[in-house]
């Protein structure tokens, strides 16, 4: 049965040379899987169909260069040999092969493979000196021959070569079997096929081209996929995403990796991939596989500041070592539409006048410069260019890519916005006929009306409870609603209803409309500092759909009944309701009213004014008392810098605001939190494996080491094991001289946190739903659906649980788990890039404020150290919400010294950095720099022609600003004394006695039993009245600032307006 | 060579065999004529030399002589030149001291050696040329040497290695497929009652496929005793030919 024979191999381990000689066994009987077969061949599987033309069997050569013409699904009849198989997978990988695998795998394509070399008669030895393709050849038509007799001769068998000495030799050797050269045979058999030549045309130029090319290689190959693979399983590569330093784009990325994927378990930090070379081709964003440096090779990050790019500094500050990797291998690539500008015109001709092609800079620092073949380059000057990356081959230092679209001059307001948007992915067109044909009619003259049918089905509570909204001045989409009554005294006391409604969006956007397709593509609602992309078409999102004042809307409500000592949950409703808001009030309004300030009632028909006013204030205790709650868990109290930009009519900036912080936002996030909270825990009840929660994971230890280190330096401990443990030690971080420190000090643990996040239930396990900002185990968004999407499938989610509680069967099955993780993906990508987009527009505006001022007398502000880097600070101007670099060292090593009257002046001279404070030395003297020194700086445009403009902070006094302007413009550092301080006051020491309440409580709840004392006189031990008061007096003795700065601030936003930071 | 495909998608393996073959083997039996017993196997390219003294009585220390039966010493040893590149092997060495000893477990379990009291068997084996399946080879060497030095023993000793490859059992390994980082499994066997002399994996292998595993050696030990007894009857044949008998 078995023959045995034996072939010689030369084949290399570790580079040197080894004979290995290897058995091979002939047979007689090898399946030929061919329909025709007369010999009955054990042929099973697929077996080549008897009705066409000729069998075609391509060579080695053919095989290995052209097979995406052989899966040409009109090509039939194909035998692949095993030799041509193996020489596929020996010259071009697994990738290659596996594709040729799966071709002959395909049910639908008409090959077969017949394994040649282990058929007695068609297999043919090596020769002696027999060059190796040569040798395939020779074996793949002694294939055919064999294949084409043992046929009997029924079909002609056509063998295709690229080598044209092979056509020469074999084509006459025997009838029946043809020897052709590639574009001979599809020109013959397949002169229709038009792709198929073009493809041919295009691989040979290809091939030619290779070999033309053949120039040293810029970058190491990448390595095949199934290599990669196996690697990252067996912990060799590490996956990440690429993220390229902004400011050192030409040398400094790192990998990140996305938590699941990493084997690796003791690296926990991010992978430095350090120059081009290692970066291997990787663009910003994309998913590549590293590979660990030794560890000898590993070097810190860059901690200098560097003014500019291209800079080269002789030395290099390093920081600690950090693990160091090279790229391998990518992915996914990332890549977007790029906005670039071209190089001006004098550089165009130096790059050599034969080409036409161009190096073009991205917008964007991170990517590196793209190759464009175009003839417009000189029209194009100044413009700014969409373009899209088509390749990047290892023998070139840049990718290629071509444009696609110009967006206008650089520098003009239109073309800088137009340029954020596509920088960040958002493409808005504005709504379709289609779309706004589905919207119901509304206009100033015929004002949208209830439908009676719909009201029958709907909790009416227009008439029962007092409904009132608070948003900011000028707020048209208002999706919010509260309302708060007592109701008839329960078994246990006196009850609360406390109720939050939002605009039901829902009843309008019905599943699958455009609208909605429309609406789950945006995601969100774009702020931009001057304008605004609507999420849902204005006639939903500021009519229809708005809960306005004094008019009839649809709503979904949530009602709680409470106690109204202890706030006790009893019972909670959700559901659909009609209500008329009565009050739309704007934050400034509210507290005015809250403060009992006359002018303000005065200015408001007072109808309900006393119904509203005490509303107000159940409202504001009920908050408090939340927010008590949410501070024993540990919720943090969070700060973001936020500024406004006042614009008049013609978009001009006026000035910088930052957002003023009142209790009331608070009592309004406080509600909106509430509603969120219990509307996640109904939904992840009903649906524990497709719901729509958001969750915030812990931050990564190592990101507080800046803020230990900076609260080190001012004698604070800062404990991060906890969110609670947190919060506490940035409460007891205040310094009574500076407010600012502790606002600095919250900045930084907020710019530790990771993202919030939406995801769906069942992609999660239970111990991750936890938001560890807000200190909740269970959350969602639920109280925006006009501006939001996820508040929209949150929405019909909760419509769906209140039907199936009622025991109807939902009409349509809701999205699985899947579909909903997806889902949750595309709204968190979407919501970075709106954030993103948001942030940069606000810098362009910052830009634009100070380039309109004149340089010269340029506005002096004041501004904090917050850290320390080798050749400069970074300091943050609170009065316009700034943050920015200092140097220290200018580009020609001079330093500054700051002379005896404060004045600051460049010299030569050296630059010594220790962990809290930086110094100077020159011939004249020494200066320190400490952390949280207040300087004096002065703020400049540095405008650049690729990227956007920047800030350029400059020292003009290492003394604190003597701000000659009104004392309220800095708000902080001298918030005006009176009514607001006071309130301020109030509420801290209320909020003070709450907690220690909820203590004493939960002691109580430990103890289980009051003492017999206690319980006959009922009196509780702390807070009585009178400790409560002896607070407020120490209190009163403290600086009034250091209680303000303690005090508010934004929340991690989340019934926060546009400007606040989303949770 | 980032992974070599070990077994096709039409079932072929490296050298053209199917998952159940096993390789040729040829043997010769009495090649040398002043030693007891020799035999001579080929196993594809792995070609094994056994030769066996004795009984005799015990030349080693006297303390290791056993007064119920034989004492069996076993020598493996490898030839500089048995492969790829030449390689001096000093006696000794840990992995032949190791392949010695299995050895001689497995032929404790098959010779008869309680008719030999205080006496000594000796079996030295040597790889001529290696090519995948060592142990199995110089087993079956030994087997035939024994046998032509005339020692009773309970059955053929016959060895086979077997691997596991995309959940399919491969009988018969070659150096490649051995060093291809896969599971290989060796096994001795005493066909007639179906006995396991010695059975040797220093392979990860899940517990649901040893069963599979075994049963594939098995076969193929099942299959290499039938050559051996093909070559023993053949050598009888023409021994007694000789004689003229």
């Amino acid at each position: 049965m078995i023959k045995t024979e034996k072939v010689l191999h030369l084949k290399s381990s570790r580079g040197r040379k080894v004979r290995v000689v290897r058995e091979h066994y002939l047979r007689e009987l090898v399946p030929c899987y061919s329909s025709l077969c007369q010999a009955e061949c054990a042929n099973e599987g697929k077996v080549l169909s008897a009705d066409v033309t000729h069998y075609v069997v391509p060579d080695a050569g053919v095989t290995r260069d052209f097979m995406e013409i052989l899966e040409f699904r009109e090509i039939q009849g194909l035998v692949f040999t095993q030799t041509a198989c193996q020489a596929v997978q020996h010259s071009r990988g697994r990738r290659q092969y596996n594709r040729l695998r799966s071709l002959l795998k395909d049910p639908r394509h008409d090959c077969v493979l017949f394994a040649n070399e282990f058929q007695e008669y068609s297999y043919c030895p090596r020769e002696k000196g027999e060059p190796q393709d040569k040798w395939q050849t020779r074996c793949v038509y002694q294939a055919a021959v064999w294949y084409h007799d043992h046929l009997a001769g029924l079909k002609p068998v056509v063998m295709i070569t690229e080598d044209q000495g092979a056509v020469a030799e074999y084509s006459s050797l025997n009838c029946g079997v043809y020897v052709l050269s590639t574009l001979e045979y599809l020109r013959t058999f397949w002169p229709e096929l038009q792709a198929a030549h073009e493809l041919y045309g295009s691989i040979a130029q290809a091939l030619r081209e290779r070999g033309n090319e053949g120039t040293e290689r810029e970058f190491a190959e990448h390595l095949p996929a199934e290599v990669l693979e196996a690697g990252i399983k067996s912990g060799r590569y590490t996956q990440g995403t690429l993220n390229v330093n902004k400011h050192r784009a030409q040398h400094e990325a790192f990998v990140r990796f996305d938590g699941s994927s990493n084997k690796n378990s003791e690296l926990d930090s991010d992978v430095l991939v350090w120059g081009g070379k290692n970066r291997n081709r990787a663009v910003h964003g994309d998913m590549v596989a590293v590979e660990l440096l030794p560890k000898g090779e590993w070097r810190g990050r860059t901690t200098a500041l560097t003014e500019g790019q291209g800079e080269e500094k002789g030395e290099e500050s390093q920081g600690q070592p950090m693990p160091t990797g090279r790229v391998v291998g990518i992915l996914q690539r990332n890549w977007r539409d790029y906005v670039v500008t071209f190089p001006p015109r004098e550089e165009t001709q130096s790059q050599g006048r034969n080409s036409l092609r161009i190096l073009a800079t991205p917008w964007d620092q991170r990517i590196p410069k793209i190759r464009i073949s175009t003839h417009q380059a000189d029209t194009l000057q100044d413009h700014r260019v969409i373009v899209r990356l088509d390749s990047w081959d290892s023998t070139s230092l840049y990718p290629n890519g071509h444009s696609v679209r110009v967006l206008g001059r650089a520098g003009e307001l239109e073309t800088e916005v137009q340029t954020i948007l596509i920088e960040n992915c958002i493409h808005i067109a504005p709504f379709s006929e289609a779309q706004l044909r589905e919207m119901p009619a509304s206009s100033p003259e015929r004002p949208w009306t209830v439908d009676p049918a719909e009201v029958v089905t709907r909790r009416d509570l227009r008439d029962t409870h007092l409904v009132f909204s608070i948003d900011p001045r000028g707020c048209e989409d208002v999706d919010d609603t509260l309302s708060v009554r007592s109701l008839p005294p329960g078994p246990q006391g006196p009850r609360l209803e406390l109720g939050v409604h939002i605009a039901d969006v829902t009843h309008f956007v019905k599943e699958g409309t455009l609208t909605d397709l429309e609406a789950r593509a945006r995601a969100t609602t774009y702020y931009l500092a001057d304008r605004r992309y609507d999420m849902l078409p204005a006639v939903l999102s500021a009519d229809v759909c708005s809960l306005l004042g004094g008019v009839d809307r649809y709503a979904m409500s949530v009602m709680w009944d409470l106690d109204a000592q202890t706030l006790q949950v009893n019972r909670v409703w959700y559901g659909r309701t009609l209500i008329r808001s009565s009050y739309q009030l704007y934050y400034e309004q509210a507290q005015a009213l809250l403060n009992g300030e006359e002018s303000i009632e005065k200015t408001m028909e007072d109808h309900k004014l006393s119904h509203l006013i005490e509303a107000l204030e159940t409202l504001t205790q009920v908050a408090r008392h939340l927010r008590a709650q949410r501070d024993q868990g540990g919720a943090l109290e969070l700060e973001g810098v936020e500024v406004r930009a006042q614009l008049d009519e013609d978009k001009n900036i006026t000035a910088l605001v930052p957002r003023q912080p009142l209790e009331v936002h608070e009592t309004v996030a406080e509600c909106m939190i509430y509603a969120n909270h219990w509307v996640a825990r109904k939904i992840q009840e009903r649906f524990p494996q497709q719901a729509l929660l958001r969750h915030h994971p812990p931050p990564r230890q190592e990101f507080f080491t800046q803020l230990q280190d900076s609260a080190r330096a001012l004698g604070f401990t800062i404990d991060t094991r906890s969110n609670k443990a947190l919060a506490d030690s940035l409460d007891q971080a205040v310094d009574p001289q500076d407010p600012l420190v502790n606002r600095l000090l919250r900045v930084m643990a907020t710019q530790a946190m990771s993202n919030a996040l939406y995801f769906s239930t069942g992609a999660c396990p239970v111990d991750q739903y936890y938001h560890y900002g807000l200190a909740l185990d269970r959350y969602t968004h639920f109280t925006s659906p006009i501006r939001r999407y996820a508040d929209v499938i949150v929405h019909r989610l909760l419509t769906a649980a209140i039907a199936v509680e009622e025991g109807a069967r939902p009409a349509k099955a809701s999205a699985s788990n899947k579909e909903l993780e997806e889902m949750a993906q595309h709204i968190n990508n979407k919501n970075r890039a709106a954030q993103h987009a948001q942030k940069v527009s606000m810098e362009l505006f910052q830009c634009l404020y100070f380039r309109d001022k004149d340089p010269e007398t340029a506005e002096c502000c004041d501004a904090v150290i917050y850290a320390i880097r080798t050749n400069g600070v970074l300091v943050f101007i609170p009065q316009y919400g700034l943050k920015g670099a200092l140097y220290l060292r200018n580009r020609e090593g001079q330093v500054v010294r700051v002379s005896q009257d404060g004045r600051c002046v460049w010299e030569a001279g050296s630059l010594q950095r220790s962990l809290d404070h930086v110094s100077t030395t020159t011939a004249s003297g020494t200066s320190t720099f400490r952390l949280f020194q207040h300087v004096t700086v002065r703020v400049s445009v540095q405008t650049s022609r690729c990227h956007a403009d920047t800030l350029h902070l400059e020292l003009v006094s290492n003394r604190a600003h003597r701000a000659p302007e009104p004392p309220d413009r800095t708000p902080r550092a001298a918030p005006p004394q009176g009514t607001r301080g006071r309130s301020q006051l109030v509420q801290e020491v209320v909020r003070q006695a709450e907690e220690a309440l909820l203590q004493a409580e939960e002691k109580k709840g430990r103890v289980s039993e009051l003492s017999k004392e206690e319980r006959e006189f009922r009196q509780s031990k702390t807070p009585n009245l009178y400790s409560l008061l002896e607070e407020v007096r120490e209190q009163a003795l403290l600086d009034l600032t250091a209680c303000g700065a303690v005090g508010g601030g934004p929340d991690l936003g989340t019934a926060a307006r546009p400007c606040a930071t989303s949770a | 060579m980032a992974g070599l495909e070990l077994l096709s998608d039409q079932g072929y393996r490296l050298d053209g065999r199917k998952a159940t073959e096993l390789r040729k083997v040829q043997a010769r039996m009495g090649v040398f004529a002043q030693a007891d017993g020799s035999a001579y196997i080929e196993q594809g390219n792995t070609k094994a030399l056994a030769v066996v003294y004795g009984p005799h009585e015990v030349r080693m220390s006297r303390s290791k002589t056993l007064h119920d039966r034989a004492v069996i010493n076993c020598q493996y040893s490898m030839a500089t030149f048995s492969t790829a590149e030449r390689k001096r092997r000093p006696h000794g060495d840990r992995k032949s001291t190791e392949m010695s000893l299995h050895l001689k477990q497995t032929f404790e379990a098959a010779v008869l050696t309680n008719l030999y009291p205080r006496s000594q068997i000796d079996i030295y084996v040597k790889i001529l040329q290696s090519d995948g399946g060592n142990y199995s080879a110089c087993v079956n060497a030994a087997t035939l040497a024994v046998i032509d030095a005339g020692i009773p023993m309970r059955d053929y000793v016959c060895a086979c290695t077997a691997g596991f490859v995309d959940e399919t059992p491969l009988a018969d390994l070659c150096h490649a497929e051995e060093s291809g980082g896969g599971t290989s499994l060796a096994l001795a066997l005493l066909p007639r009652g179906g006995h396991i002399a010695l059975l040797q994996m220093d392979a990860r292998l899940h517990q649901d496929h040893l069963e599979t595993l075994m049963e594939a050696a098995m076969t193929a030990c099942k299959g290499v005793s039938k050559v051996l007894d093909q070559v023993v009857r053949q050598h009888l044949q023409e021994v007694s030919a000789l004689t003229g008998e």
